[in-house]
């Protein structure tokens, strides 16, 4: 016990003299708000009871202000966050079941516009060539109408025009022009990764991956798509796969996992790509052909994950009902830093 | 089975048996009543009648009657939508719905949705708090709640119609025709209500979106003689709605859900002096589609057929001894979206001693097994007493082991359906003190309910999608009192009838209250009627609930009635009927973020004939 509390301590103090390097890189820097220099982390809440939230922590999860778009707007936020995304000094909350953003200034969280037109189960956003590609559903049992709508960033509206696109397009990364959807599949389970050219809005190509690809990870010309493969209850269980798409030609190539094998949460830090599956983390190097036989992490629930300087960040829903808990693990020596309690349901964590 | 019965019916006709009035009281409730057992084998049980007066007076829905005259607590999703039944901080899937002494609850979620049943077409709803597993089987854990339809062999021939008009565009109207004529007794009836139900959300300057609904019940029941031991009675009902599910502070709605029963049971009485003999067969159908988005025909629907035989067979041993052996066989066959064609087969044994020493003392025991096709389920008992200490106070006592069997959706639905789940069980206890005077019935309850392997849905991050599990269990305490005063005087009649509920909850495994049960719930009702004209103020107080990750406010609303009866010299007369709902305009949530109706009005006019 003594050890442990010995570790923990000495991991802290480590991550205090970390923090303290950090401030002395950025000089001088005031916070720009309250939510400055921490962590948000997006909370899904449940399903049709509106009690979708933000939270904000700090670096060394030693604070934590849950509901923090409640406090500062004195309003509900609304249902089901799916995710936050960040364009300049502002953050798109993206509501789900609310059929809504809610635009706020990313460090103090007051509220600048909300976009409540046009959206039909939306999901994740993009930015390129200062406009906003949100992906939406449509209606979840229909398979024929989704589309990615678009808004314009300057005046937070919805455009008349929309694209559509294949069945459940889910995360979405742009480079430059190119905005990249992958097509999860929504209720369904699909395969394929749509480019859209954002000079004239049209889907430029379509890539074909692994099934139900869940996560996009953008790193210089390669775009890494992680695919879980169709779950066992499809009755057409196939394997996850880890593609890397060569954007300047859309060439593809790419690891299979074994049919049982179900990986998700793709992250990417300095060379080496981390990924969840049953309740262990797994590290490569982005060079490797081969994927890794022995987790880094393991006896972990994550509903969530990503990976900041050089610290990984899991979150935890626990039964969906109790208050989750966010965890941070040292990538270099797979420790356990610290971990708190969040929001109902925490799905996904952002760096501010 | 069926065709047995026709022959009887056959039978009857042919030898044209005479038709004596039935003329021992019990014989008499045999013939009148379609659940004998609910007033005869409930000695120790605290039974809450509401007659047609009371069902009347509303003529929208149950939940309606219910949260006003009752201290069962709901929840209900925005007015008009599911509404989910609690007695005793237990919930919707362990309350059981008796429709004429067999149980209703739904074959795929286990629950009844109290807004789809009329309360119009019933002749009595009878409140049984307190588990029932024994005599009504899955599912009657916290209470059930018996609808009742009554046969009535006297002379007469009576037409009731209602037509009502009200605020949100809300039209309701019924026909009750009843009639007793020889050996025929019958009554039809058919109840239709249909609302804009865009009330206001005080405060918010918005209104309830997507909140349309329909519904329409028709009722036939028929009884007839067959000779001065044998009656047939036939019962059937068909409920049809149409609700648009309607859309919260925070998230808009653009759905709608569509469910349609049908329930039919043949009841053959033959009674003699020393035993008795009852046989029901009943055909249930239930069904639903759901509409993602009302504008489109893409739905899921799932479907589910019950067919249903029924023993009762009452043997007097002594002059206070009765045994009784009820055996039932029950076949459910479903399909839908989610499932494959799931089949159940069910047969259980119930064995009921009653005995009466003296006329202050009654007791009985209840033993059941059940044995169920697609898992083993639990033997289960009760006993119940109640003993008269003065000529105004008698002390009841309950106690038993009651259970529920898991829902078609928890073994079957794909993906997450459990075929491992074991049976919900229930110990309970409860003791009651009457006491009755001419002007005055109090009744004060306590009661502890301890439930373990309850079902609950939860997420499986290795298999990727949710499934049932036998995971927790609670605990329940607490209190209900009961006050019914009458007094008459001149032509003034007054009648307050009030009751309230104190509920103590424990989650076990997370040590936390249960969320959404009031720990205070209080109601009240006052009457008032002076020859032609009555009034009535109906109150009620909701305390605050838990609900996840947060609390949802207490909240207290009113309604108020006045009537007035004309009397005309034919037998025609008619009443006029005025409601004012919420007269305090109270906002109020019974589901976080969805609001109820502000103030609203209701005209009816009634013509009997």
């Amino acid at each position: 016990m003594n050890t442990k509390k010995l570790l923990l301590l000495f991991l802290c103090v480590g991550l205090l003299f970390n923090s303290c390097s950090d401030d002395d890189d950025n000089n001088n820097n005031e916070p720009l708000g309250d939510y400055d220099n921490g962590i948000l982390v997006s909370h899904e809440g449940n399903f049709g009871m509106g009690n979708a939230s933000v939270s904000y922590v700090s670096y060394d999860l030693s604070t934590v202000e849950n509901n923090i778009f409640n406090n500062v707007n004195s309003t509900l936020l609304g249902d089901t966050a799916q995710s936050i995304a960040f364009n300049g000094n502002f953050a798109y909350i993206v509501l789900n079941v609310s059929n809504k953003i809610e635009v706020v200034n990313r460090y103090t969280f007051e509220s600048v516009a909300t976009i409540n037109t046009g959206l039909n189960n939306p999901r994740y956003i993009a930015f390129a060539n200062g406009k906003g590609y949100v992906t939406n559903w449509g209606d979840g049992f229909v398979t024929t109408d989704d589309y990615i709508a678009i808004f314009d960033v300057a005046s937070n509206t919805i455009n008349a025009q929309t694209i559509a696109v294949e069945e459940g397009p889910e995360e979405i990364v742009a480079s430059g022009n190119s905005v990249y959807v992958a097509h999860q599949g929504g209720f369904n389970q699909n395969n394929v990764i749509s480019v859209i050219d954002a000079n004239n809005d049209v889907v430029s190509t379509t890539i074909t991956v692994g099934d139900v690809p869940n996560s996009l990870v953008l790193e210089g010309n390669n775009l890494w798509v992680l695919s879980g493969g169709k779950p066992a209850w499809t009755g057409d269980e196939t394997a996850g796969k880890l593609s890397k798409i060569n954007i300047s030609n859309n060439s593809v190539t790419s690891i299979d996992f074994a049919t049982t094998e179900h990986p998700n949460y793709l992250a990417f830090e300095n060379g080496k790509l981390y990924y969840y599956m049953s309740g262990s983390v797994y590290e490569m190097d982005d060079s490797s052909l081969t994927l890794p036989t022995t987790a880094n992490i393991t006896g972990v629930n994550f509903y969530g994950m990503t990976v900041n300087n050089s610290v990984l960040y899991g979150v935890d829903a626990v039964d969906f009902v109790s208050n989750g808990s966010l965890f941070a693990y040292d990538l270099n020596t797979n420790a356990l830093i610290n971990s708190t309690t969040v929001n109902i349901i925490p799905g996904d964590v952002y760096f501010n | 089975m069926r065709l047995l019965l026709l022959v009887y019916i056959l039978l009857g006709c042919v030898y044209g048996y005479a038709q004596k009035p039935l003329d021992s009281i019990q014989r008499l409730d045999e013939v009148v009543l379609s659940d004998v057992k609910l007033k005869r084998f409930a000695n120790g049980y605290k039974l809450i009648v509401l007659n047609d007066s009371v069902l009347k007076k509303n003529t929208t829905s149950l939940t309606d009657v219910l949260r006003f005259n009752s201290s069962i607590y709901f929840k209900e999703n925005g007015y008009g939508m599911v509404s989910s039944p609690s007695f005793r901080g237990t919930n919707a899937s362990q309350t059981g719905v008796i429709w004429n002494g067999i149980n209703i609850n739904s074959i795929l979620n286990g629950q009844v949705d109290f807004n789809i049943i009329s309360s119009v077409n019933y002749d009595n709803v009878t409140i049984r708090n307190s588990g029932g597993s024994v005599q009504y089987g899955s599912g009657a854990i916290g209470g059930t709640v018996h609808l009742s339809n009554e046969l009535d062999f006297s002379e007469h021939t009576d037409h009731t119609l209602r037509v009502g008009y009200g605020s949100f565009n809300t039209f309701n109207t019924n026909y009750n025709f009843s009639f007793g004529k020889e050996k025929w007794s019958g009554n039809f009836g058919v109840a239709y209500v249909d609302s804009e139900n865009d009330y206001e959300f005080i405060g918010l300057d918005r209104r309830n979106e997507n909140g349309q609904f329909n519904n329409l019940d028709i009722n036939l029941n028929l009884g007839y003689t067959l000779s001065d031991k044998d009656v047939l009675k036939l019962y059937h009902q068909n409920f049809r709605s149409d609700r648009n599910l309607s859309a919260t502070i925070v998230a808009p709605s653009n759905s709608r859900y569509e469910s349609e029963d049908y329930r039919t049971m043949i009841d053959w009485v033959h009674a003699e002096k020393s035993y008795k003999s009852v046989l029901k067969a009943a055909h249930l159908s239930e069904q639903f589609k759901y509409f993602e988005n009302k504008d489109l025909d893409i739905f899921s629907k799932g479907q589910a057929t019950t067919w249903y035989l029924k023993h009762n067979y009452e043997r007097k041993l002594t002059n206070s001894i009765t045994t009784t052996v009820l055996t039932d066989y029950t076949t459910i066959t479903a399909e839908g979206n989610s499932f494959d064609n799931p089949k159940r087969d069910a047969f259980s044994t119930t064995v009921i001693f009653s005995h009466q020493p003296n006329n202050k003392l009654a007791y009985n025991l209840n033993l059941r097994k059940d044995f169920i096709s697609d898992f083993e389920s639990p033997f289960v008992f009760s006993g119940d007493l109640s003993y008269e200490l003065t000529k105004n106070y008698t002390v009841k006592l309950n106690a038993s082991k009651n259970f529920r069997v898991p829902t078609f959706n928890d073994l079957y639905w794909t993906p997450g359906g459990n075929l491992d789940l074991n049976p919900e069980e229930s110990y309970q206890i409860d003791l009651g003190h009457s006491f009755t005077t001419k002007l005055v019935e109090f009744d004060i309850n306590t009661f502890y309910i301890e439930t373990s392997d309850l079902i609950q849905w939860r997420p499986d991050s290795s298999l990727g999608y949710w499934l049932p599990i036998n995971i927790a269990s609670t605990k329940h305490y607490g209190l209900e009192a009961d006050l019914r005063f009458k007094k008459e005087f001149n032509n003034h009649k007054l009648l307050l009838v009030g009751s309230y509920s104190y509920t103590e909850t424990e989650d076990v495994e997370r040590q936390e209250p249960l969320i959404y049960v009031p720990i205070h719930k209080a109601n009240l009702s006052a009457s008032y009627n002076y020859k032609s004209f009555s009034a009535i103020y109906q109150h009620l107080f909701n305390g605050e609930v838990n609900i996840i990750g947060n609390t949802l406010k207490e909240f207290q609303v009113a309604n108020i009635g006045l009537s007035y009866n004309f009397k005309s010299n034919s037998k025609l007369d008619y009443t006029v009927d005025l409601n004012i709902n919420n007269i305090y305009n109270t906002y109020y949530e019974n589901v976080a973020l969805r609001p109820m109706p502000n103030r609203n009005l209701n005209m009816r006019l009634t013509l009997n004939f």
